[in-house]
């Protein structure tokens, strides 16, 4: 039988069976390496894709005043970005979203159609803001406007104790003054992190990968401030350096028994949340920073040292001379009193008060140079204050080794040589108030953590005066401003015993290595009430001038620092809700 | 009188009816019900899928309503804070003429019996009484 013979359709048909074959091997090859062989590779692949690692940022901690109401809070807030490759309509888009953002129509079209996929319209609005700039987006249906939530550190109210409080960088919220950066560490937080699949837009798939680390929120951080007795320190200062045309103006309060700041001002200040309109100057915490002669002031630690040892009683007469010489070639060097040209016995209360120059060097010479400065030190002078503040100054107290044998010793019986800060010296004034017992100043209460567990601060204490000689020392410094020819008539207040003292010192320019000839630094430091003292005040002006409505100086403190001292106490009194001790 | 081959045939098809009763029955149902069944789990597991995924959905809805509340709540409070500020509150009292007094009165905080009688008067009074909620 014949072989039949192959038509060409057989043949046709023939090979595309064949060729269907190895089409269906190639699929089956593929398969099994896509299900079998590289099936785990694959699989990795996809989950890459989907899974998304995101990092959860920590909220930064609240810092509250003294009664929890929010001085520095962290909200959330909306950023606006633009792709300029997206956005359709420029000059239309620019003209709807300027007024809103607060950008220039011409500023915002720049920004528009810059060659970039990235521009930002606005960052961190405030949520009203946002949402309107979001209406307007979805309103007019604007193409290429993006939304972000990204946190923004708030200051409610303002400028108070802006420089106490500081501020933190915009770009990534790390605190770069004041308690926002001294409390970096425990205010940041730490960020936590989240694994998690999501599909194309970003949508997470349901019974995908979730796996959670949260993130440890900042610690809050609780003051001693007291936000009513601060404002009204802020607003007596302001007051003060409109009416002596003073460069700036320095308070602290301090609670005498406990150590705790109750406000610490710097005028002129600034608004942090406004703060790239501010002078930079402005943003100095001269408080703890700037450190200064205390000149009139330090007279209070020269007669304590004498009383505390039994040199002298308040009433121990002295005969001081008209001026006292000390013979030093080629000039001699000559202390003199204000408004005192003869001979005149003085006791120690009316030295004091009348704030005698010779006096005080006659008392320091009865006792001697090693003893005034063991004093001096104890009082906390040339050591930081409260030890954990941002750009705190130690001051300057020179070993008494190093002082020399003719005009160190009264010079510093009288407040110079000796550099101190204006919290320093308030601390001095509230060991007296507080019958001789230096307690440490301090203005973080407490740090409360994310997991609710409360850090203290509890303040070094260490006796300083007898309990006797404190309040002895309280009665001559009562004496200022009560008796007549006392130096501090203008710090009295009606409905409390006050006592404290004057401080008027050339003012020493660096930059040419002298004493000013006009210049002043003006101060009144101080207790109250005398009868039970509760608060201590230290006020300062750098260089005040002109004269008051009486035709007093300005220069001096007890005309230009003394009253806003008054004006102090009084309010802070009343917020305390101290009993007048004055009928 | 029936003979042995009807009654071989006879028994047969008794036999044939019984193994047709006895095996074709039960198989039938049983597969019927086993079918019955994985279409159930089949739809009860799409059904549960579903469900879960729903609660996912519900779930991510109420966490952005927390987060959204949360935030709502955050601002609330520096408005609050905002609202309290001394600045603010002195300006306006300025404004509304509020000035300080120019005397002080301190009052003596009356001791715990004179809070007593307070109390007790408060609760006697009818006008009080009725004020109170």
């Amino acid at each position: 039988m014949a072989r039949p013979r192959w038509r060409v359709p057989d043949v046709r048909l023939a090979l595309v069976g064949v060729l269907l074959v190895f089409a269906w091997i190639g699929v089956g090859i593929r398969l099994i390496d896509i299900q079998a062989v590289r099936a785990d590779q694959y699989a990795e692949q996809g989950l890459d894709q989907r899974i998304k690692h995101e990092e959860l940022a920590a909220v930064r901690g609240t810092i509250f005043d003294r009664d929890g109401v929010e001085l520095a809070v962290t909200m959330e807030a909306v950023t606006v970005f633009a792709d300029p490759a997206v956005v359709r309509e420029p000059e239309i888009t620019s003209q709807l979203l300027a007024p809103i953002v607060g950008l220039s129509a011409e500023e915002l079209i720049q920004r528009l159609t810059a060659k970039s996929r990235f521009v930002y319209i606005a960052r961190r609005l405030e949520p009203e803001e946002a949402a309107r700039v979001r209406d307007v987006v979805e309103t007019e249906s604007l193409k290429g406007i993006y939304f972000e939530k990204e946190f923004k550190r708030v200051y409610p109210a303002d400028s108070l104790a802006s420089q106490l409080i500081g501020f933190v960088r915009d770009d990534d919220q790390e605190g770069i003054e004041g308690l926002e950066y001294q409390y970096q560490e425990a205010l940041k937080g730490e960020s936590g992190s989240q694994i998690i699949e999501r599909d194309p837009y970003r949508n997470p798939i349901p019974q995908g990968q979730f796996v959670v680390e949260p993130p440890v929120h900042g610690a809050d951080i609780v003051l001693t401030i007291d936000r009513e007795i601060q404002h009204a320190v802020e607003t007596a200062l302001v007051r003060s350096l409109e009416e002596t045309q003073a460069n700036s103006g320095t308070v602290v309060v301090l609670d005498v028994a406990t150590g705790e700041i109750l406000a610490m001002a710097t005028a002129p200040s600034f608004n942090p949340n406004r703060r790239s309109t501010a002078d930079p100057v402005t943003f100095r915490n001269r408080a703890i920073a700037d450190m200064y002669e205390p000149g009139s002031t330090l007279k209070v630690v020269t007669v304590a040292a004498a009383i505390d040892q039994d040199v002298i009683s308040e009433e121990t007469l002295l005969l001081l001379p008209s001026k006292y010489v000390i013979p030093l070639e080629p000039d001699p060097k000559v202390y003199t009193d204000v408004g005192r040209r003869s001979e005149e016995e003085m006791n120690v209360a009316e030295i004091v008060a009348r704030s005698s120059n010779i006096g005080t060097i006659t008392i320091q010479e009865m006792i001697g140079n090693e003893i005034h400065y063991n004093y001096l030190s104890a009082f906390g002078l040339g050591r930081k204050a409260t030890g954990n503040l941002p750009g705190e100054a130690s001051g300057l107290l020179r070993p008494v080794e190093d002082w020399c044998a003719s005009t160190c010793g009264p010079s510093t019986a009288i407040g110079y040589r000796v550099d101190a800060t204006i919290l320093q010296m308030a601390s001095v004034f509230a060991t007296i108030g507080n019958d001789g017992v230096w307690v440490q100043p301090y203005v973080v209460k407490e740090i409360v953590r994310a997991d609710g567990s409360r850090e203290r601060f509890h303040p070094l204490k260490r006796p300083v005066l007898s309990e006797v000689t404190a309040q002895t020392m309280q009665k001559l410094l009562r004496g200022v401003v009560e008796s007549k020819r006392g130096t501090g008539h203008r710090a009295a207040v009606a409905e409390y015993t006050v006592g404290g003292k004057t401080g008027t010192t050339e003012k020493f320019l660096p930059e040419l290595g002298r004493y000013s000839e006009n210049a002043r630094v003006a101060s009144f430091i101080g207790i109250a009430p005398v009868s039970s003292p509760h608060i201590a005040v230290a006020v300062m002006l750098d260089n005040p001038k002109g004269e008051n409505a009486e035709g007093a100086d300005f220069r001096f403190g007890g005309v230009s620092a003394a009253p806003v001292f008054a004006e102090i106490v009084q309010a802070a009194l009343h917020r305390i809700g101290v009993v007048p001790d004055v009928p | 009188m029936t003979t042995y081959t009807e009654a071989l045939r006879h028994e047969s098809s008794i036999d044939l009816q019984t193994s047709k009763v006895v095996r074709r029955k039960p198989r039938f149902r049983l597969w019927i019900v086993f079918s019955v069944a994985v279409v159930i789990a089949f739809f009860g597991l799409i059904f549960s899928r579903i469900s879960l995924d729903q609660t996912a959905f519900v779930l991510e809805d109420l966490e952005q309503k927390i987060a959204e509340e949360e935030a709502r709540h955050g601002a609330l409070r520096v408005e609050v804070a905002r609202l309290q500020s001394p600045e603010r509150i002195s300006k306006l009292a300025q404004t509304m003429g509020f000035v300080y007094p120019a005397t002080f009165i301190a009052l003596d905080a009356p001791d715990e019996a004179m809070f007593a009688d307070l109390e007790n008067h408060r609760i006697r009074s009818p006008v009080l009484q009725a004020a109170q909620p």
